[in-house]
């Protein structure tokens, strides 16, 4: 909200400046967000009074004008059609400035000198008004700045009004807060209320079925205008706060609607027939707005109809058949109240918000509609030289219920933290315009005696204070809440809750310090993908959620796997020349799940993409480059960390992961945890990958679950020592290496402790490799001879041979 | 010549072949060739029936005086041999050359300062919660007192997934789910998270950060929300802090505040100090002197109310944005650079 200090000073004697005000209002809820002087560029500008004119000798078109600025007579050659000597003019001196900038210098103008020039009110930047020069009242003093002879020298400050406070979106608004805030009285626009003509009431009369949907209909009628520009004043000063000026009887309505907050409308009374009708809109009535436009209307938007039909559309915009235009003599003026909820619907589904939804969405005051009418019906007689006709045309179909509140000392002192006297909370509480009745009855004694109450009637423009701690807030936001100490809560802890597994949040952050530690990078990429991207990697879109109103095609879909913000930010990096790229992000994916509250199943994962060097490129790191057995590695690391036994790493079946191959499921304790694999090279090469890039996905749900279940479990030291014995079997290439020790595994010797895998070697052009395992035996009661070890593995040679096939 | 002189010959012997020896591999084969089992002394001693068996006690005692003689000569070149390699590895030794240094991974900044944040609220007494990002219309915005066509909507752009379902705002709807479950105060939670708006500029990114708290619990009042902000803001930016409230609105508080703090650029004077006694206005707070950092409040009754709370409940509520505090807790000046996960830009938080 665009607040004039002027104009404010019209309703509060305020001495002070702008930013002091600002930081005063800002303190009690109404934060300032910046400050401008829109005419500040005028300080140049002079005014004149034009003592001589003739026509140039030259030029048809041109004037020779003497013009006195008080200081000096100026030759001044003028090109306006409207300039004549007697005028008062502005002028903008030769070496003076123009608000464009545009520094007038001395001049020849086909031989006749030029020591300045005359100004239109576009050259000032008062209007868009440029087929003259503005023409001053004859009443003003030549010489002086033109801010100070308009009045124009004034700071326009930028108010942030939040939806609660409706009725801080006017001058009078503002200055009850001012007013309340600085101590002031207040004083209300006076006008004359001079009537003509017959009475009014008995010409038009309104119906109102709903009163739901309009509580209050009031008009006036105003004869004889003429449809003319508004005088400078008004123009300058709906200029100021950044609204057109457009004509006389359209600018009184947008005039009293930002100084009393009441929204009006002015149909053309000769374009009504019979009774006029508030109530809801025909479903798919169709209605031309006053901006040529067709509209379908609903049983939500509410319609201001004669016997014809709809004429306005309550609250959002009139009708181009009862429009004003220039030749309008008689205007029905129109001001009422609208339910807020049916405005917000109707301006959101029309797109068509306007100042006046704005303010009917936030709250008008009821209590002021009158007012604001007859202020606007008065105005409008004056600058359009009409009559208002006596007799208010009204229809207040539910009269406002005003509610009282009681107000307790104790609870406001409790919820503040701070104690203030009684007299300040009825000080503040009628500055603010409420009533305020003791309701202490015998309870009360003395100034700061805490079970003082009152019955607090707030007035009707303040439709937000409701309940008591609504009227606790007036009071410390007046008092100041920067006022109020800092004292630390004792907290009480819940001795039921002592012990519970670990949250969510810290498992999630175990994983999190564990990915840093093994040399892996934390992205964060947005929860939403675009559908495009998820084709491009094969991932179907179908069981994917939708976001209704997405920012863009590119984030219209919740990720249903982390694998595209992974791949967007290894080629971020790649972009970068990145030679080594090691990434990992913890977030939910999402998928369709009707069994949810929200339709969304959400399960929390851990992302990992591995790209390029194993290790630094520099010396004396060894060169390589990242694989599977790098990714696989990190993945036992941490099942391991978390005290999770080994995992199964088996082929995946299908076209599970259509973006990889190969495709690897990883299966803990009989449940799916997880994939891995790399990014198949045809979807690679679009994020400018130049080596294999090898991606996991991990479902940390299922890892916290049975991470609550793990425990440490102390196992004695071994006393006897063990023996070591090494087997190199030549197997197939086909052939897993894990099925060798699945099926030693399953001879359950009871002396075999471990066997691990210790070299792996493909020798050049056979279809077989050599894998050397290390086999640990051991006794637990004595120690192991070397006989007994060499028919272990013996035993194990034998068997491995018959059951797989493979040499040793 | 009788044996023990030819010890005597054995042992010069050697001074002067030790002389001809130039490594370390010399030394071992020498001392193979007197020393070892065939070598020249067991030669000698192989010949101990050749002396009388009067003498041989002499000559057992000359060749057991020899052996360890030699033995000594051989070891002491070694020790010369030993020291003067530890001097060559010395000589070589670069202690300036790069380690081989294992790899070296990084939180994100968000992280960093959520783990900060919530480890500091958490010592406070709060518990950390989390909640879906997916939300009811009812626990995002009705629960909260924001009723539908309201415009108090407006305050926040929504991500709509339907009619009654959107991405969740802000990380507020934990309030409620948190008291949906616990039931009754007393409760002191935290709820770090995602949030969604449909906004996206230089300052304004479609997701982003949010930490909530809520404490309700008897006799809860303004003073102790200062209080807790206010430790809170010194443990985060330092003691000298200051903390400012302002009155604001959000539908789910009653009273609203938003909470500022000295600016931490300028320590609140508006200006900055750019050498030489010269100043200029304070880019971070705009010459305020004050940042604006949390909004906060007491939870307004009707929150109470839709949870199954008596609305005579006290509690306090409080939420920031992450973002802006690694912004200002790191000097980042661009909100984009969380989310374009540069690792030049990652790697300076490991």
């Amino acid at each position: 909200m665009l607040l004039s200090l002027n104009w404010l000073r019209e309703f509060v004697h305020y001495e002070g400046d702008g930013a002091e005000l600002g930081r005063r209002l800002t303190m009690a809820g109404l934060e300032m967000e910046g400050i401008s002087r829109p005419y500040a560029a005028l300080k140049s500008i002079v005014t004149g009074h034009v003592l001589e004119c003739a026509r140039h000798p030259e030029a048809d078109k041109l004037a020779v004008c003497r013009v006195d600025v008080g200081s000096e007579v100026l030759d001044i050659v003028c090109g306006a059609p409207n300039v004549a000597a007697g005028q008062k003019v502005a002028v903008v001196k030769a070496g003076s400035a123009l608000p464009s900038g545009l520094v007038i210098k001395k001049t020849k103008l086909r031989g006749v000198p030029s020591n300045g020039m005359i100004c239109s009110e576009s050259e000032l930047g008062l209007s868009e008004e440029h087929d003259g020069i503005l023409v001053l009242p004859g009443a003003v003093k030549i010489g002086l700045p033109l801010t100070e002879a308009l009045k124009l020298d004034d700071e326009i400050l930028d108010i942030s009004i939040t939806p609660n406070r409706g009725d801080c979106l006017s001058v009078l608004g503002l200055a009850r807060e001012a007013a309340a805030i600085l101590g002031l009285p207040l004083h209300l626009p006076v006008f004359s209320r001079r009537v003509d003509g017959l009475e009014a009431d008995g010409e038009l009369s309104v119906a109102i079925p709903d009163p739901d949907l309009c509580p209050l209909y009031h008009g006036l009628l105003i004869e004889n205008v003429k449809s003319a520009p508004s005088p400078g004043w008004l123009r300058y000063r709906l200029n100021a706060v950044g609204v057109r000026p457009i004509s006389n009887l359209v600018d009184v309505t947008n005039y009293v609607m930002l100084e009393l907050g009441q929204p009006l409308h002015a149909f053309d009374l000769e374009k009504i027939r019979g009774e006029i009708c508030v109530r809801a809109a025909d479903a798919g009535e169709i209605f031309t707005t006053l901006d040529g436009k067709q509209r379908v209307l609903n049983s939500s938007d509410i319609t201001i109809r004669d016997e014809r039909g709809v004429i306005c559309l309550g609250g959002i915009m009139g009708g181009l058949n009862s429009e004003i235009t220039d030749t309008t003599s008689k205007v029905f003026l129109e001001s009422a109240i609208f339910n807020p909820a049916n405005i917000r619907k109707s301006a959101r589904r029309l797109n068509l918000h306007s100042e006046a939804s704005f303010r009917f969405e936030r709250g008008v005051d009821q209590g002021g509609a009158t007012f604001a009418l007859e202020r606007a019906a008065h105005l409008m007689a004056i600058v359009a030289d009409g009559h208002v006709r006596p007799g208010l045309i009204k229809n207040e179909a539910r009269p406002l219920r005003r509610k009282r509140i009681r107000l307790r000392m104790g609870f406001t002192q409790e919820r503040l933290g701070v104690s203030i006297q009684s007299s300040f909370y009825e000080k503040t509480l009628r500055s603010l315009g409420c009533s305020m009745d003791d309701a202490s009855g015998d309870l009360r004694f003395g100034e700061n005696n805490p079970s003082a109450q009152w019955d607090v009637t707030p007035p009707s423009h303040r439709q937000d204070l409701r309940r008591e701690i609504d009227l606790v807030e007036e009071v410390i936001r007046i008092y100041g809440v920067d006022r109020i100490p800092a004292q630390l809560p004792n907290i009480t802890r819940i001795l039921d809750d002592a012990g519970r597994p670990l949250s969510k949040t810290a498992f999630q952050s175990r994983v999190k310090h564990w990915a840093r530690g093994v040399s892996l990078n934390e992205i964060i990429t947005y929860s939403f993908v675009g559908h495009r991207e998820l084709e491009i990697l094969d991932i179907p879109v179908a069981k994917s959620i939708r976001i209704m109103n997405p920012l863009s095609d590119d984030l219209d879909v919740l990720r249903p796997h982390l694998v595209p913000g992974l791949l967007n930010a290894l080629r971020n990096n790649l972009a970068q020349n990145a030679p080594s790229v090691r990434l990992f992000e913890t977030a939910a994916t999402f998928a369709a799940d009707e069994t949810s509250e929200t339709g969304a199943k959400e399960e929390a994962r851990l992302g990992i993409i591995l790209h390029g060097a194993r290790q630094s490129d520099l010396w004396p790191h060894s060169p390589g480059d990242l694989d599977y057995l790098d990714l696989k590695g990190l993945i036992e690391h941490l099942l391991q960390s978390l005290l999770l036994p080994e995992a199964n790493f088996v082929t995946a079946q299908g076209d599970s992961y259509p973006w990889l191959s190969p495709a690897v499921d990883i299966i803990l304790a009989g449940d799916k945890i997880g994939f891995a694999g790399r990014v198949k090279t045809g979807i690679a090469d679009r994020y400018l990958t130049r080596k294999d890039a090898w991606t996991a996905e991990i479902n940390l749900d299922i890892l916290h679950s049975l991470h609550k279940k793990s425990k440490i479990l102390f196992q004695s030291l071994p006393t006897f020592p063990p023996a070591r014995r090494d087997i190199t079997f030549i197997s197939p290439l086909g052939l897993r290496a894990d099925a060798i020790l699945e099926s030693i595994a399953r001879m359950r010797s009871p002396l075999a402790v471990e066997a691990r895998l210790i070299d792996c070697y493909e020798p050049q052009g056979t279809n077989e490799r050599n894998l050397t395992f290390r086999f640990t035996f051991r006794r637990a009661d004595r120690t192991l001879k070397d006989a007994e070890a060499d028919k272990q593995r013996d035993l194990i040679v034998e068997t491995v041979q018959k059951t797989l096939g493979v040499r040793v | 010549m009788n044996l023990i002189a030819e010890l005597e010959k054995l042992v010069s012997d050697l001074s002067g072949d030790l002389s001809k020896v130039a490594s370390l591999v010399m030394l071992d084969d020498l001392q193979t060739v007197y020393l070892g089992r065939k070598g020249k002394l067991a030669g000698l001693m192989g010949r101990l029936p050749e002396v009388a068996s009067a003498e041989r006690p002499a000559f057992g005692k000359a060749a057991n005086a020899a052996k360890e003689q030699m033995g000594g000569m051989f070891e002491e070149r070694r020790k010369s041999y030993q020291a003067a390699a530890a001097d060559r590895d010395l000589a070589r030794f670069d202690p300036s050359l790069p380690g081989r240094m294992p790899g070296r991974g990084a939180l994100h900044p968000i992280t960093l300062v959520m783990e900060e944040i919530c480890h500091i609220l958490n010592n406070l007494g709060f518990e950390t919660i989390s909640g879906p990002e997916v939300e009811t219309d009812f626990n995002n915005f009705q629960a909260l007192n924001f009723p539908l066509d309201h415009p108090a909507r407006d305050m926040q752009d929504t991500l709509f997934i339907n009619e009654g379902i959107v991405m969740r705002t802000h990380t507020s709807p934990m309030q409620v789910r948190a008291m949906l479950e616990k039931k009754k105060p007393p409760l002191a939670v935290i709820a770090p998270g995602k949030v969604y708006r449909r906004d996206s500029d230089l300052t304004h990114s479609p997701m982003f950060h949010q930490i909530e708290g809520l404490l309700v619990d008897e006799k809860v009042s303004l003073a102790h929300l200062r209080g807790t902000l206010t430790f809170f803001l010194r443990e985060l930016f330092g003691p000298e802090v200051k903390v400012r409230f302002r009155p604001s609105f959000f539908p789910f508080t009653e009273p609203s505040l938003e909470v500022d703090m000295s600016c931490i650029l300028c320590r609140g004077t508006g200006a900055r100090e750019v050498g030489r006694g010269r100043k200029e206005p304070c880019r971070v707070c705009k010459s305020s002197g004050w940042l604006e950092i949390l909004g906060s409040g007491m939870v307004h009754p009707a929150v109470f109310t839709a949870v199954g709370f008596s609305p005579e409940c006290s509690g306090f509520a409080f939420g920031l944005g992450v973002e802006r505090v690694a912004m200002l807790k790191y000097g980042i000046d661009d909100l984009r650079m969380f989310f374009e996960n540069d690792l030049r830009f990652l790697k300076q938080f490991s």
